[in-house]
């Protein structure tokens, strides 16, 4: 019990009492404390486990760069936030928070045996052990060290909470509200800029809430600000990550301080767009290091300042100063006029400014200057300290249950770095201050070493007489970090920072090493003999601070996680009880089961019913593009590869488009509707990416054509009606148009009305049979397909989906692009010489469909596969072979790239590309699987009517 | 041509009001996107001046590129389909729906997704842009109204998102 709540002191509201409940034990707090203040308030020193050495630690800091005191926040099911900094969690009525890293408490940790093991866990320990049998690694060594290493448990259910997003831009960005970001923004305030400030606390002044000098001026100046129209306030809010053309992405909290967070969304994502930036993000004060150093009540002087100041509460009853630097005197000070008992100032420095001896005596405070503290006594707190002057001899022991350390100060250049500024190093303050800036921005205050915290010198590691490979003297709190391993990694021949860096994990943990970067480069210059410009910096990344997963989320959780597209039918589809598969970012009806129907049932049953009677089926997913201009037939003779030209109105073609390397990357049916302008059709997965490709060539290749492209996609439902009763079921409602075979042929388009409304006629089929593909504005897609399933009643029609469209075309032999080729398909690999054009002079990919590789012999073809056994149903994806006693691995032919049951053929059906496989018919080959070998005869890929005859119907 | 029978809409018809921002589906509107090589190549087929610059209407026909134009028209309206000429008329009427914004926070509930400086967006603007992710042309037609065109599968997705931005105050 060490800290304790002092009268008079704090901005803490001493008539608002907040319980709260640490580690299963109910505390008291005061509105406007944090869990940390609140704690402290209430004699814990002991805040978690340390990562790699289960040490006892507490707090360190009391703002971001808290290090050790992780805690993890429950507030009901789904709400479990790990991690979390004790320093930045608000204190509210009700809060429940848990300490980390350690079983079965927290003062009793047998994690804590690493410690004693200290020895055998040195820099690189990782990479050094564990290495063999090699096979441990993942049963064993990882699982293990995983549990043991580490920090609060991952959330295990469904986070409940919604996150909420939003664009902003103004003329001025203000990043930082103390002192220095106040009076930016005071100052932009008698502009007309749109400014924006932001603070990461839950109120405006920064350090200046540590200082009741500045208070007066600070609520005058937060009024001001309130009550100028060009500003606008965000608190709560991190700026976490500056990106290029000053675009600063920054996390509000709005929830997470509530005692009853309600349904209003938890975080806030803003992503801001700046004129320009002024980063006043401050310094971050520098422990110093020595053994002993992460004994739970060892923290910044600063911190001890805040927590008196800001929250009313001493640190200690007892406490002594180690410092370098002048501001550490300061802090003591405070505390020592706050009624603090102050044990003794520590100062590594020889000689100090007199007013500093003269005050601290005027207060009787003991002074031991040119010394270090080199022991720290007590485990889970602080009981004292040894101290000893910096040439060895020992000045004595002192009791005391706190130690600051006041090591200097570290310019927070977190952003700046972000924004790719440049740096140098600044002497006086031992730290790199912002040089050049690479985007408009600019800083003010302590983040640009324009701050005044006096005068101190960086010792790097503080002398001792004590052996310093045998002395636990921490850099890296959080990473477990030791002098002494940097020391090694030294040894070991690293020299450069990012390396120094990346053996022994300084500055890699979630704090991205605020506090103990700047050390580490000291320690490593130190140990190098090298000036700490040669050794380097590391770079600071994204985000500042850890943020949640839902704030960069925003919108995007559950039915707003992305675009589910739906045709005008896709709500008949549920309401008749499809199953659906997403196809590319669509959801199409996949097969419309019966009772008790499984999907092969439901399959069989529809395919039979299109090839007996009729069936239904929304084909409007499919890619649309209208091609319109004088020189619309040229492009398309251009793009795909057979002719155009002289397709007539009235008519379509089947079209194949190759990419430039010659292989098949799309299909489909296109129609000319008028000399200059064509009605394309592309697969449902490829219109993008073709309308895409086309408007690619078109602008860079060929920009002297007159053509344009339109997509049309979504212009039209698309209703398929396929099957020997099609032509009757639609024909009472068609207006306009012949029907009959004569004026109507297969492959032919023509424009009349249905139902009253307009249409595209198609007549295609993609199953074999008699159809039509009817499109209808999009609008009307649902009641035209309701008024023909209505009528089709008669004629026996049912609806299919997308899983029977595929066994109907598997039976004709019809690729599907992407399923039956892979984007090495050319072509005459897939059997369809047929659609080149032999005299055109040029299409996209005919100049490779010559090289010598797409002409040589073995190339994998495109056949159909019968297998022996009738009943047999290959698996997608199955390896081919010709001689399945061969040693494994066996030389494989190719593999089946289509396969399905046919109930209109009573057997199975494949496809699948297989070497030399045109050479090959009637050949009998080997699919290999787990179980068995299965034997198939190759066949062609035309399964059902190879004469088409029922397409003509 | 008159249509008699039923619409299906991608979103409620029904407006929803919230606090600041009322969201609603829009009536149905004859679209024809516009395409040639430059304006005058589009003026001579209609026989009327178009908006030269990119963003700016004229009377219900936008500039949404240097070849592009959107006409937004009473629902039934037709158009020479510009045969034999160097132009390009394409009918995409229902290719897309439009969903408009309403109320003193329109802007606030647009900002949730559009990252466009919207607060410099001047009435009578409309430009092709995105919303959360997904394509859009977004129309200013008033201090406090907005009118976002969207293709129809995607209209589903801006009207949640959008609508939850609205139900957030």
């Amino acid at each position: 019990m060490s800290g304790w709540r002092i009268a008079g002191y704090g901005r803490v509201d001493r008539t608002r009492p907040m319980r709260f409940t640490w580690d299963g034990k109910a505390l008291d707090g005061l509105a406007g404390d944090t869990l940390a203040s609140a704690l402290l308030a209430s004699g814990e020193m002991l805040f978690g486990r340390s990562f790699k050495y289960h040490r006892p630690r507490g707090l360190i800091a009391a703002g971001v760069e808290e290090p050790n005191a992780l805690v993890s926040h429950t507030r009901g099911p789904g709400r479990f936030t790990p991690n979390l900094r004790a320093t930045g969690v608000e204190l509210y009525d009700g809060l429940t928070a848990e300490s980390q890293n350690r079983y079965p408490s927290l003062r009793r940790d047998i994690g804590a045996i690493n410690d004693r093991l200290g020895l055998f866990f040195p820099a690189g320990f990782y990479n050094k052990t564990f290495m063999w049998p090699r096979s441990f690694w993942e049963k064993l060594y990882e699982p293990a060290i995983r549990s043991m290493a580490g920090l609060g448990d991952a959330p295990t259910e469904v986070d409940p909470d919604n996150y909420t997003a939003a664009y902003a831009h103004c003329d001025l960005l203000i990043v930082g509200a103390g002192p220095a970001g106040i009076d930016a923004a005071l100052a932009a305030s008698a502009t007309k800029k749109r400014v924006i400030l932001v603070d990461e606390q839950d109120e405006l002044g920064g350090g200046a809430l540590s200082d009741p000098a500045l208070w007066r001026w600070l609520e005058t100046s937060t009024k001001d600000l309130a009550s100028a129209a060009n500003i606008r306030i965000l608190t709560r809010t991190t700026a976490m990550g500056y990106y290029h053309d000053n675009y600063i992405g920054a996390v509000e909290r709005l929830t997470d301080h509530l005692p009853e967070p309600g349904t209003a969304p938890r975080e806030k994502l803003w992503r801001i767009r700046a004129g320009e930036v002024i980063l006043a993000q401050g310094a971050i004060e520098r422990p110093l290091v020595f053994e002993g150093n992460d004994t739970p009540g060892v923290m910044l002087a600063s911190a001890a300042k805040t927590y008196l100041h800001r929250y009313g509460v001493a640190v200690g009853r007892n406490v002594a100063l180690m410092t370098a630097h002048d501001s550490g005197w300061r802090d003591i000070f405070a505390l020592a006029d706050a009624g603090v008992n102050i044990a003794a100032i520590v100062e590594y420095r020889d000689a100090v400014s007199p007013d500093l001896v003269t005050e601290a005596a005027q207060r009787g405070i003991r002074t031991e200057l040119g010394a270090s503290v080199i022991h720290v006594a007590g485990r889970h707190a602080v009981s004292g300290i040894t101290i000893a002057a910096n040439d060895g001899v020992l000045r004595g022991k002192v009791g005391c249950d706190a130690l600051l350390m006041a090591g200097g100060w570290t310019p927070s250049i977190h952003l700046w770095s972000h924004s790719k500024g440049s740096i140098v190093w600044d002497e006086d303050w031992g730290a790199y201050l912002p040089d050049q800036p690479h985007e408009k921005v600019r800083n003010v205050g302590a983040c640009g070493g324009k701050w005044d915290f006096g005068s101190g010198v960086y010792p790097g590691m503080l002398p001792t007489s004590r052996d310093t490979a045998r002395i636990k003297a921490f850099v890296d709190f959080q990473n477990d970090v030791t002098a002494k391993d940097i020391a090694l990694a030294v040894r070991e021949g690293f020299k450069s920072i990012e390396h120094i860096k990346r053996y022994t994990t300084t500055g890699m943990a979630t704090d991205q090493g605020k506090t103990s970067n700047l050390n580490g480069l000291k320690l490593a210059s130190d140990a190098l003999s090298l000036p700490v410009q040669q050794i380097g910096l590391t770079t600071f990344r994204p985000p500042y601070t850890p943020q949640t997963f839902g704030a960069l989320a925003g919108h995007a959780k559950d039915a707003l996680f992305q675009p589910v597209r739906k045709s005008n039918i896709d709500d008949w589809a549920e309401e008749h009880g499809a199953v659906f598969e997403p196809v590319a970012q669509w959801r199409r009806a996949r097969y419309f089961p019966g009772d008790g129907e499984d999907m092969l049932a439901a399959v069989n049953r529809e395919c039979l019913a299109v090839r007996s009677a009729v069936g239904i089926f929304d084909a409007s997913t499919l890619g649309k593009i209208e091609v319109v201009g004088p020189d619309a037939a040229e492009f398309l003779n251009r793009m795909y590869t057979n002719p155009w030209k002289m397709l007539e109105p009235g008519r379509c073609r089947y079209g194949l488009l190759l990419k430039e390397d010659g292989f098949i990357t799309d299909d489909g049916v296109s129609a000319r509707l008028a000399p200059d302008r064509f009605h394309l059709t592309t697969t449902t997965g490829g219109a993008p990416r073709v309308l895409g490709m086309m408007e690619d060539y078109l602008q860079t290749e060929w920009p002297d054509l007159d053509v344009w492209l339109t997509s049309t996609t979504e212009q039209w439902s698309v209703i398929a009606v396929q099957g020997p009763k099609a032509r009757d079921l639609i024909a009472p409602f068609i207006r306009g148009i012949d029907l009959s075979p004569e004026s109507f042929p297969h492959m032919a388009v023509r424009e009349g009305t249905i139902c009253g409304v307009e249409t595209r006629l198609f007549r295609v089929s993609f199953t074999g049979e008699l159809g039509f593909e009817i499109n209808v504005p999009a609008a009307y897609g649902r009641t035209v397909w309701e008024t023909l399933f209505a009528a089709g009643q008669a004629h026996g029609i049912t609806p299919y989906g997308t899983e029977t469209m595929h066994v109907l075309r598997a039976e004709k032999g019809y690729i599907i692009v992407g399923q039956d080729t892979d984007g090495t398909v050319t072509p005459y690999d897939a059997g369809m010489e047929w659609a080149i054009g032999k005299k055109k002079l040029d299409f996209v990919g005919k100049r490779s469909l010559e090289r010598s590789d797409i002409v040589a012999d073995g190339r994998k073809q495109f056949v159909g596969l019968l297998t022996e056994d009738p009943r047999e149903v290959l698996e997608e994806g199955a390896q081919i072979v010709d001689d399945p006693q061969q040693a494994i691995p066996m030389t494989m032919l190719g593999h089946v790239t289509s396969s399905y049951w046919s109930a209109s053929l009573g057997r199975s059906v494949a496809l699948g590309l297989v070497a030399g496989g045109h050479g090959r018919m009637g050949g009998k080959l080997y699919v290999p699987m787990a179980d068995k070998v299965i034997p198939v005869k190759v066949s062609e890929t035309v399964f059902f009517d190879p004469a088409g005859e029922r397409l003509n119907g | 041509m008159a249509k008699s029978i039923a619409r299906s809409e991608p979103v409620p018809s029904a407006p929803l009001a919230f606090n600041g921002a009322t969201v609603a589906l829009e009536p149905p509107l004859a679209r024809y996107s516009l395409r040639a090589r430059n304006a005058a190549g589009m003026e001579s087929i209609l026989g009327r001046s178009i908006p030269h610059r990119i963003g700016e209407t004229a009377d219900g026909i936008s500039c949404l590129g240097p070849d592009e134009w959107l006409w937004r028209a009473a629902f039934g309206t037709s158009m020479p389909d510009g045969s034999g000429a160097p132009v390009s008329v394409v009918d995409i009427s229902e290719r897309q729906v439009a969903i408009s914004i309403e109320g003193p926070r329109a802007l606030d509930v647009l900002l949730s997704g559009n990252p466009l400086d919207l607060e410099k967006f001047a009435i009578g603007r409309a430009v092709r842009t995105i919303f959360e992710g997904a394509e859009i042309i977004l129309i200013r037609e008033g201090d406090e109204r907005f009118v976002i065109e969207v293709w129809r599968s995607f209209a589903e997705f801006v009207w949640g998102v959008v609508v939850k931005a609205a139900a957030e105050h």
